[in-house]
């Protein structure tokens, strides 16, 4: 890991073109290389250059690809792992054959589909029948038992069986149970078949019990059938996945030539290509290009530190066990290149955070329980959607869980009781008021507690600010900007001045004689620091008028200053909220606590704790949480990290399909 | 209980899902994909999930679409639990067009099995029988075998009153459409007296929007009917829909009992919608080649896809104005109800096998 971001440098390649195949394939299996155009080149060179030209398109190839996706997904394939092997037995794109193979698959799913539609036709209509009957809404059906007296009746079944109902033709008298809606037809299918209702009072009786087992039977064969037909549509899916996980391999691999390719310029026999590699990557890259290329190549390399900062992607190198809290960063933006990775600093001061907020050795231990079942559920079931705990949260569970338990040892707090002696001091005790010996012994001490914290994230990020600043070299920033020497010493002396005036007991302001020159001192050159810039403007040739320069040295002077005494003071009291977070969770349990005692028998009083315990984990576990990524998001990010960074993005097989 | 007090909550909650409201690359994959099977497979994974899972079990479209029809009435009843009693009351008026629309499909239905004797069979299955506004007897509509059966299942609902001014003589002769017709009359005037019942900005939001749409729907039915039914002004009258502006001005200045009532009614147009009688004009002054029936299509689609834009329009215009009125409340419904107009136009110009370019040509993409 290094405490930077990933040094890169850019490659520009020349190969021939015969070869140049041969390359993509060898750097996609490398995945290292973000391709960039080539736009360096005189403009008289750059028109000697032609474009790839594709011969399918690569929207012709996403859209193959979403296609096959689909299909898999409908038959819970999952996507395979493209490999060198893969690359290797590459064959030749065949868009026609691929095509042909996934209209017949899309074919057959839709004839079973269709099929699955008639059934469905067929339930809703004797369901109809079925549901009057059992609402007793005998008023729109039309039961019939009877006989026939000429005719076949299979024939009469057939005609009846065009207009739906349900009909026992199997013994006489025969049974017939339609919508009176349908009547008339009925009537008219039955007169053709000299149809004679039956005098037999005991099957009238029977005959609509009869039909409506009937009925369940026939829905539930329809049901078994359409379960059946489901599961058929999938199997015929599972049967082709061998073919469709070919196509997608090949496609894909396909595409992601075509989008590497898309970067390359070409001559009458040689191909260009520029890209950014990772600089310990570098050495690697270039052999693999000889080694394909049998040396037939031309290689150079540039160095980041010639390129405009802000053209030069930027990847961070953070262990992978910090994961969790470089996609914390990433939510907020890409650092800029050369500067400090916030991942490990944002990782400690969250953890820090949150174990303050939600001190306690049990409810940490079930946040942990929590975090390590859902991570070996989902680990178990890797296509499992994510739910309300995410995979994401689960791996942050595991660091809060610890996190929370060294509070509440910290605090000796467990599921809301004192039950373990607090190493530092007993955080419940001194927020309900009870004589606590020791440096903490009040809410106001647990404020300052706080404070102090704040006080140490802000001037961390003074620091890292100042380190980045030294780095891109932007001295003049350095030293009279807000979040730059000057801003921490006018932060340190307003800290001076605030606890001598508390120690005081607010009674008066400490005096000293290096208080005064140095804050005219410090405001003396943040007045100088639009001076300065115009004045390093005008060496570069960038002439500026004296009065604008006069006007943005008041109005810069004004702004800075504000920003300066509202905003670090402002910054610092927001780190109360740790404090509040924490005594908020305190009282809560003690609420629940004081509640359970009231019930005065023990299954109550254990129900009230665990359901008092479960609130507390879920809601303050949830302020907790989101507070301590505010205040990394609003008051230590804004101190260092300016997301002026473009996120490296390298083509490899295993790049995201959206991606690119 | 302040404005902000009312609709902060749901402010929040509709914002948010607006936000995950799905991206047109969604509709565009589906357009794309050559089978319906396909194109309903794209479903997975987004919150119309629930209608892939229907398609998979039936391979029934309409059963789809009537499953759709049960999510959107399940939203009113979600946003209308959200409000307070006057906003919620006006919620429950534009359910009560889902309910129109559902009435009629059973009428239809209805009309088909007694007046045109066709077998209804299974159809009667997709319409929605549970209450939706009123308690009305769907299977005693389906079932019915007279007039006064069909009158006994709106018993005690607005529909009645409409209904009871129609016979089945009537509708044997005249068909459906002027049923219909007043059906729709019916639910405009709710919506008028619902407008009415809100207060302050939440009235001034919602007659933005309904006055206007319904003067281009006005429009619409000016251009459609009297070109290609070629009504007359008492035919005309029946028509045009009692509410905003046009229908207001008609009233006014006896357009409709007027010798020409198409001149003046043009002529309020003019007036108030002068960019749309620009635009018509132009298509008449430059459509020689055309015949009548052509260039009345080529105006019908120009006022729909006028009406289309203007209500994105003002919808957006909702959406970034002031948060604590109903405009966000209405501006939810309006894309949730074009994105699932959106889905039931591709599936179903999928089940008919139409091209990719009709399909879009019908979504105006």
């Amino acid at each position: 890991m290094s405490m930077f971001t990933r040094r890169m440098r850019r490659l520009t390649a020349v190969v021939m073109e015969s070869e140049s195949d041969s390359v993509v394939k060898a750097l996609l299996e490398k995945g290292v290389m973000e391709f960039v155009h080539i736009g360096a080149l005189p403009a008289d060179k750059m028109s000697k250059l032609s474009e790839h030209s594709a011969a399918v398109p690569k929207a012709a190839l996403t859209d193959m690809r979403v296609r096959v996706e689909t299909l898999m997904k409908e038959g819970g394939i999952a996507l395979p792992e493209l490999d060198g092997k893969a690359v290797e037995e590459l064959s030749p794109l065949d868009m026609d054959g691929f095509r042909r193979t996934l209209d017949r698959l899309s074919l057959s799913l839709q004839s079973v589909r269709d099929d699955q539609r008639r059934i469905n036709q067929e339930i809703n209509s004797i369901e109809e029948i079925m549901r009057y009957a059992e609402e007793s809404k005998d008023e729109y059906l039309d039961l019939r038992v009877g006989i026939t007296t000429h005719g076949s009746s299979d024939d009469l079944l057939e005609r009846l069986g065009k207009i739906g109902g349900v009909f026992i033709f199997s013994s006489k008298p025969f049974v017939s149970l339609t919508l009176r809606r349908d009547s008339a037809r009925v009537t008219d299918a039955m007169d053709k078949f000299g149809w004679t209702e039956s005098t037999d009072s005991d099957a009238q009786k029977s005959a609509l019990s009869m039909a409506m087992s009937e009925a369940k039977a026939i829905t539930e064969g329809y049901r078994a059938d359409l379960d059946r037909l489901s599961a058929a549509a999938k199997e015929k899916i599972l049967a082709m996945s061998g073919e469709l996980s070919d196509i997608w391999k090949n496609v894909r691999i396909h595409e992601l030539c075509e989008h590497v390719e898309s970067f390359f310029s070409y001559t009458r026999n040689t191909t260009l290509f520029s890209g950014w590699v990772p600089e310990e990557e570098s050495a690697d890259v270039e052999s693999i290009i000889s080694h394909v290329t049998s040396g037939r190549c031309i290689i150079e390399w540039t160095e980041a530190d010639e390129i405009p900062r802000e053209e030069v992607p930027v990847e961070m190198t953070s262990p992978k066990i910090l994961r969790p809290f470089e996609r914390m960063v990433s939510n907020y933006s890409t650092p800029e290149y050369g500067s400090i990775n916030p991942t490990p600093f944002t990782a400690v001061a969250y953890l820090c955070m949150f174990a303050l907020m939600f001190a306690d050795l049990g409810q940490g231990f079930i946040l942990l329980l929590v975090g390590l079942i859902g991570k070996w559920l989902y680990g178990k079931n890797p296509t499992k959607k994510d739910g309300i705990i995410s995979r994401y949260l689960c791996s942050l569970l595991i660091f809060l869980g610890p996190a929370s338990m060294v509070g509440g040892l910290l605090f000796g707090s467990c599921f809301g009781f004192s039950l373990i002696p607090a190493l530092w001091f007993n955080f419940d005790a001194v927020v309900e008021g009870e004589p606590v010996q020791g440096l903490i012994q009040d809410i106001y001490d647990i404020l300052g507690i706080t404070i102090k914290f704040g006080i140490v994230v802000i001037y961390l990020g003074l620091i890292l600010n100042w380190i980045n600043l030294v780095r891109k070299r932007r001295f003049v920033e350095l030293v009279f900007d807000k979040n730059g020497i000057v801003g921490g010493i006018l932060y340190g002396l307003g800290i001076w001045f605030a606890w001598g005036y508390v120690a005081s007991g607010y009674k008066e302001f400490p005096s000293a004689p290096f208080f005064a020159p140095l804050l005219l001192v410090c405001l003396a050159l943040i007045l100088a620091k639009v001076p300065v810039e115009a004045a390093i403007e005008r060496r570069k040739g960038k002439k500026e008028g004296i009065g604008h320069v006069l006007m943005s040295t008041v109005m810069d002077f004004l702004v800075e200053v504000l920003e300066i005494f509202s905003g670090l003071l402002s910054n610092t009291l927001s780190f109360m909220r740790v404090a509040g977070l924490g005594i908020a969770h305190a009282s809560l349990m003690s609420a629940f606590y004081q509640i359970a005692d009231m019930t005065g028998s023990t299954i109550p009083r254990i129900l009230i704790m665990i359901l008092g315990n479960v609130l507390v984990i879920v809601l303050e576990g949830l302020s907790a949480g989101i507070q301590s990524l505010r205040l990394n998001y609003y008051e230590f990010f804004t101190k260092y990290f300016t997301g002026h960074g473009m996120a490296f993005e390298p083509v490899g097989l295993r790049s995201r399909a959206s991606a690119d | 209980m302040s404005r902000v007090s009312d609709y902060a909550f749901v402010n929040a909650k509709l914002r948010a899902r607006i936000g995950l409201m799905h991206d047109s690359t969604l509709f565009d994959e589906m357009i794309k994909a050559p089978s319906l099977t396909e194109a309903i497979a794209k479903l997975d994974g987004t919150w119309h999930g629930d209608l892939l899972d229907v398609y998979r079990k039936t391979g029934d479209l309409q059963q789809v679409e009537l499953q759709m029809l049960e999510d959107e009435i399940g939203l009113y009843r979600e946003v209308e639990g959200y409000l307070p009693s006057s906003p919620a009351s006006f919620l429950s008026v534009l359910l009560e067009k889902i309910e129109v629309d559902n009435v009629k499909n059973a009428i239809r239905l209805w009309y088909s099995d007694v007046i045109r004797r066709h077998m209804i069979s299974y159809r009667s299955a997709y319409i929605y029988k549970r209450t939706i506004v009123h308690a009305i007897d769907y299977d005693k509509v389906i079932n019915a075998v007279s007039y006064p059966e069909l009158l006994g299942a709106f018993k005690g609902t607005p529909y009645e009153d409409v209904l009871s001014s129609f016979s089945m003589e009537s509708l044997a002769s005249d068909g459906l459409f002027p049923l219909e017709i007043a059906i729709d009359h019916m639910w405009f005037r709710h919506l008028k007296e619902g407008i009415e019942k809100l207060s302050g900005a939440d009235r001034k939001a919602a007659e933005s929007i309904y006055y206007v749409d319904v003067d281009l729907k006005n429009i619409l039915r000016l251009t459609r009917y009297s070109y290609s039914y070629h009504l007359d002004p008492s035919h005309l009258r029946k028509v045009i829909i009692p509410m905003g502006y046009i229908a207001e001005e008609a009233e006014k200045t006896g357009a409709l009992s007027s010798d020409d009532p198409m001149s003046v009614l043009s002529g309020i147009v003019r007036r108030h919608y002068p960019q749309i009688s620009e635009e018509i004009a132009h298509i008449r002054r430059t459509a020689d080649d055309l015949t009548t029936v052509d260039e009345n299509n080529r105006e019908i689609v120009l006022i729909e896809a006028y009406l289309g834009e203007r209500r994105k329009r003002a919808y957006s215009k909702m959406l970034l104005g002031d948060p604590f009125t109903i405009g966000v409340v209405l501006a939810y419904f309006f894309l949730c109800l074009q994105e699932d107009g959106t889905i039931r136009a591709i599936l179903s110009g999928k089940y008919y096998e139409r091209s990719e370019e009709s399909i879009r040509e019908v979504l105006g993409l």
